[in-house]
């Protein structure tokens, strides 16, 4: 099907958990092992499909394998069994910064951040102004980030990361930054991309958010996909199961 | 995505990221990019005051171009050799450095090691030609014919030190020990190689020594080591202003081509899995 953005074809991922981990040649020798883990599955079987233009959001209680899900899409993570199929540009925004270096100016980190999240350089170039003036920061924008506040510096940062413009976008937890007026500044760019047919991804805890911004979530427990479908529906069977 | 964005992209991401080492390196000092002849410099007085003054080493003056200067002697073997080293140690220690970036964002690893190896090579670049320079003015003038086949050694030797620090950059990430254990062996590989003393007193040993074992004698062995190779084709080059040995050209190329194959092998079939490991 041509409108689909995103498929999870039966997808599991595998962590190992050390109960022993050695990372020196010593202990490797001595032993004859680097280490000695079990398994733990943090994804089971997961299949999905995301629709071209739609929000979806992932819930569920910490270690439930939201993020493990994202960091799969994103290609940091790997299966270990099933595929992902992605159609269009990608962009993850699972940080805000990455790579940001102390001592290089505003300005220098724009470019560098810019193009580490997949950005040419003409581009960043064509976005520069729309990117400071979304950050608040235009005046600091020729010092070192080191001197930035941190709110400056986050908000630098997911300036880029939002202006970077792919077919699909996802998003863990950093919609939080910042003071009041640029969460809602950042509320409005979300809307912005919705309307622009953007597919986005996003995992939150904020379950008052993702009711209004999404167009259906899914609800994983331990690796499992528990419910999908229509936000408040899956919001009141997420609510509803007796804790983890 | 098509193959040719893709590769537009990641150029730039390289481009960024070596820029990135470069203007990052020597901010807030007063000298900024000069301190990257520091060190080279700082070398070569004290080895020049060890082995012309205290121990009289004499090394074979260049032939045909006549110059019998020892600091020049020695740096035509001291640059290439810092080069090296410092490609190697500081290639393997970049995925530990950037960590944070490789568990957030997707972009091929491999970027980070070839970009530390660049800002390196721009250093070296700058070393060479100062080198150069230098041996035009003592009287070395030909060393201008050398330059094309310069460029050419220059750039396998990058090839050979980046191919070693990629398969050393994941090695590193399995086990720790591989930096300390590096740091010494390149110590060591100082002085294994004819840097500071000619190969010719390895050779006045060897014959003394005889062959060690069947018709090998301890000049062969001490020849397996490539930067031997290296450091015989860079002073051909630029203090001799000859062409260099045949074998030694043909070594270089075959180490370099292992080197780099070896390396991107041991990178790519590591790399999806950095992110967990690291």
């Amino acid at each position: 099907m041509s409108d689909i953005a995103i498929r999870v074809d039966h997808v599991s991922k595998k962590f190992r958990l050390y109960k022993e981990r050695n990372q020196s040649l010593k202990s490797a020798i001595m032993r004859g092992r680097t280490s000695v883990h079990e398994d733990f599955w943090a994804l089971k079987d997961v299949s999905l499909d995301v629709v071209r233009g739609q929000t979806v959001g992932l819930v569920g209680d910490n270690g439930s394998g939201k993020s493990t899900l994202l960091k799969c899409m994103a290609k940091i993570l790997y299966p270990d069994k099933g595929s992902i199929t992605m159609k269009g540009r990608l962009a993850a925004l699972l940080e805000v910064g990455s790579g940001f270096h102390p001592e290089l100016s505003g300005r220098d980190n724009v470019y560098l951040n810019g193009s580490i999240l997949g950005m040419s350089r003409r581009e960043i170039e064509m976005k520069f102004d729309e990117i400071v003036d979304f950050s608040g920061v235009r005046e600091f924008i020729d010092q070192p980030v080191k001197n930035y506040s941190s709110g400056m510096y986050v908000r630098l940062g997911f300036s880029v990361a939002i202006h970077v413009d792919p077919d699909i976008l996802l998003v863990d937890e950093v919609l939080a930054v910042g003071d009041e007026s640029f969460q809602a500044k950042c509320a409005e760019k979300f809307v912005e991309l919705r309307k622009a047919g953007r597919t986005i991804v996003i995992v939150s805890h904020a379950l008052g958010t993702l009711a209004s911004m999404c167009d259906s979530l899914v609800w994983l427990q331990h690796g499992d996909v528990m419910a999908t479908g229509d936000p408040a529906t899956v919001i009141a069977a997420y609510r509803g199961h007796d804790g983890p | 995505m098509s193959i040719r964005v893709n590769v537009r992209r990641y150029r730039e991401l390289f481009v960024n990221l070596t820029q990135r080492e470069l203007k990052g390196k020597y901010k807030r000092t007063i000298l900024g990019q000069l301190w990257s002849l520091a060190n080279p410099l700082a070398l070569m007085v004290v080895y020049s005051f060890v082995f012309t003054f205290i121990i009289r080493m004499t090394p074979e003056p260049g032939d045909p171009s006549g110059l019998d200067v020892f600091p020049l002697w020695l740096l035509c073997g001291l640059l290439p050799w810092i080069f090296f080293s410092n490609v190697v140690n500081q290639g393997m220690g970049t995925l530990l450095a950037n960590e944070s970036l490789i568990k957030k964002v997707y972009f091929p690893r491999s970027v980070l090691v070839l970009s530390s190896s660049a800002a390196i090579a721009v250093n070296w670049l700058v070393e060479m030609s100062v080198l150069v320079v230098a041996l035009a003015l003592f009287g070395a003038w030909t060393v201008f014919l050398w330059l094309p086949m310069l460029v050419v050694f220059m750039a396998l030797l990058a090839v050979f030190a980046t191919g070693i620090a990629l398969a050393l950059s994941i090695a590193n990430v399995y086990f720790r020990d591989t930096q300390y254990f590096v740091t010494i062996a390149l110590q060591l590989g100082m002085y294994m190689a004819p840097i500071i003393y000619p190969v010719s007193l390895v050779k006045v040993q060897s014959d003394r020594i005889g062959p060690l074992f069947a018709n090998v004698t301890l000049l062969d062995i001490y020849r397996l080591n490539p930067m031997e190779r290296f450091i015989a084709v860079f002073r051909r080059l630029l203090y001799d202003n000859d062409w260099p040995a045949f074998d030694d050209v043909i070594a270089c190329v075959l180490w370099a081509a292992v080197a780099i194959t070896l390396g991107m092998l041991v990178f790519s079939r590591n790399q999806k899995k950095l992110a967990e490991i690291l």
